[in-house]
């Protein structure tokens, strides 16, 4: 088995983790909402390639976006090398809660790798805080702390794998 | 000293064996039995079918992987165990079942035992049941932003309505005031006086003429644009700037980067023409400039048209994209035009699905910047139309 690192899917309700999850180890995309309820499980093989000459797994933890900050105390997150935190591009208040888990996150599981993921990018956003000029989304992020913020669309597969790639990257990087 | 009664009927380890096969084969659990090194050695019942034996046992249960150290760590402890409940595992197929993991160490065998358990048809309605719940919840939330914005579209059309009834009605009732001053003035003989007055009366028919024409199209905005074309957006630019009355050496000054992509051109060329005329009408000394600039992102073209004329005052930042406002009085009025230039702007833009706003200037400094946000991917629902 080639190296396989445990990867959390975080996020508010809807904001499209199985779908990200989904699009990445079936490759299709489904518009039906099916909300997570407890926790699903996914395994993506990454080639030798695209990391640092060696392939990798990643299993990723799709978790139930109910949990909130309850995630951190639960067995689910224990031994998990990184964290990609999932809002949704239309939804303000989901930025602030990606913002909230990572430092949840960060407390439980210092020194592991978090990646920031801005889904649903294929939607028009009029609202004024959702700017379409990627910098003025970020900005609050970067303040907040210096994360990767990937835009993705699980609809389109945009961004998609390299956001996961971007993450496995780090996890070995990182040596966790 | 009190003993614990037998049991009525002590369990018979065959029946109890013959009973675990049963429920085994109706697919409710299974067993596997794992080493030392983790290694999967033996299984038992349909539930465990999807283990593959000799191989470690986190190749066939991913959820495992990650946990081995505190797997290893249940030898020291055997009344430990880990609990993984309602865990969905995707293998290569999109599987919906669910299954309670339960691993502890047998110190009477030495050795793991895993108990794969189909999770109870409770939990999958409960599941069932959480989802709907749920799935409504998001529905209500999508309903009451949509009804948030209808509300608001309805309020924006009351105020249209107040707006347009107001400012049609003052220059109607200034044209009755006048021709009923027209007779008198005929009636008493001052022919020069009633020629004046006609003139004047022609005047004003022509202004609301052209604010109907004006109304008319503000209305049929995001109606009447169809076509998606390849626009050379340096080109359209360079065309508008062209095309201005420029006096007192006002410059245009193109600036940034103008690229070519699929757009709709003419409610395009309305916004940074406008925008543009209403910079030099406005500007109140010779040797202005005006700075039509324009920066690509992945998703918008950020276009800023700046001028370094008298600014808007504070007081009037608000109402500036109101149709019928204008912010000069008296005779300049008539040159600066109806006051529906940054009213069809705002609209164009915002049938687009993009949007305009003033940016701040400093209290008391000249000149003034509006920056249009202008989708590169246009709404599905305007390609259609």
């Amino acid at each position: 088995m080639s190296r396989a690192r445990k990867v959390m899917l975080l996020g508010e309700i809807g904001v499209g983790k199985s779908s990200l999850a989904r699009r990445l180890v079936f490759g299709r995309f489904s518009s039906e909402y099916k909300p997570t309820i407890g926790v699903e499980i996914y395994r993506h093989d990454i080639p030798a390639a695209a990391l640092d000459g060696q392939p990798a797994s990643l299993i990723l933890w799709d978790t139930d976006g109910n949990f909130g900050d309850a995630i951190f105390r639960h067995i689910y997150i224990k031994q998990a090398s990184a964290a990609v935190i999932v809002a949704d591009k239309s939804r303000p208040d989901t930025i602030d809660a990606m913002l909230r888990l990572a430092r949840g996150f960060a407390e439980v599981l210092p020194g592991r790798a978090i990646h920031f993921v801005i889904n649903k990018d294929d939607l028009t956003v009029e609202d004024e805080s959702a700017h379409v000029d990627g910098c003025v989304l970020a900005a609050p992020i970067q303040r907040e702390s210096p994360i990767p913020l990937i835009r993705t669309s699980a609809l389109t597969g945009t961004h998609v794998e390299q956001a996961f790639i971007a993450t496995a990257r780090a996890i070995f990087r990182r040596g966790h | 000293m009190a003993t614990d009664p037998a049991p009525a009927h002590a369990p018979d380890p065959q029946a109890l064996l013959a009973a675990g096969r049963y429920v085994a084969g109706r697919n409710v659990y299974g067993i596997v039995w794992i080493d030392r090194d983790l290694i999967a050695t033996a299984s038992f019942g349909a539930k465990a079918d999807f283990v593959t034996v000799g191989e470690p046992i986190a190749n066939s249960v991913i959820a495992f992987i990650g946990s081995e150290d505190d797997i290893r760590a249940l030898q020291d402890d055997p009344s430990g165990s880990i609990e993984l409940p309602g865990v969905v595992i995707h293998g290569s197929a999109d599987e919906q079942e669910r299954y309670n993991l339960s691993l502890f160490w047998d110190p009477a065998q030495a050795c793991y035992l895993l108990l794969v358990a189909r999770a109870s048809l409770d939990a999958a309605l409960e599941v069932e049941l959480l989802r709907h719940v749920r799935f409504r919840l998001m529905a209500e939330e999508q309903i009451k932003a949509k009804s948030a914005e209808l509300a608001r579209a309805n309020r924006d059309l009351e105020d249209f309505a107040a707006i347009i009834s107001h400012d049609l009605r003052a220059p109607m009732r200034a044209l009755a005031y006048m021709t009923n001053d027209l007779e008198e003035t005929l009636a008493s003989g001052h022919l020069e006086d009633a020629h004046t007055k006609l003139a004047w009366i022609r005047s004003q028919s022509q202004r609301m003429s052209s604010m109907l024409s004006a109304l008319l199209d503000y209305s049929s905005i995001g109606r009447k644009y169809r076509a998606l074309e390849l626009v050379d957006t340096r080109a359209l630019v360079a065309a508008i700037a062209a095309s201005l009355p420029v006096e007192g050496g006002t410059k245009i000054l193109i600036e940034g980067t103008w690229p070519v992509l699929e757009t709709l051109k003419a409610p395009l060329d309305l916004v940074v023409r406008n925008l543009a005329d209403n910079a030099i009408k406005h500007h109140d000394r010779p040797g202005g400039v005006i700075r039509l600039a324009a920066k690509e992102t992945p998703q918008a073209l950020l276009i800023c048209v700046a001028d370094d004329g008298p600014g808007i005052a504070p007081e009037h930042r608000q109402a500036i994209f109101l149709p019928f406002r204008t912010l000069v009085a008296g005779d300049a009025a008539a040159s600066a035009g109806i006051g529906m230039g940054l009213a069809l702007v705002e609209r164009t833009v915002e049938s687009v699905g993009g949007s305009i706003s003033l940016l701040p200037s400093d209290a008391g400094s000249r000149g003034t910047t509006f920056e249009v946000v202008w989708p590169l991917m246009l709404q599905e629902s305007l390609k259609d139309q």
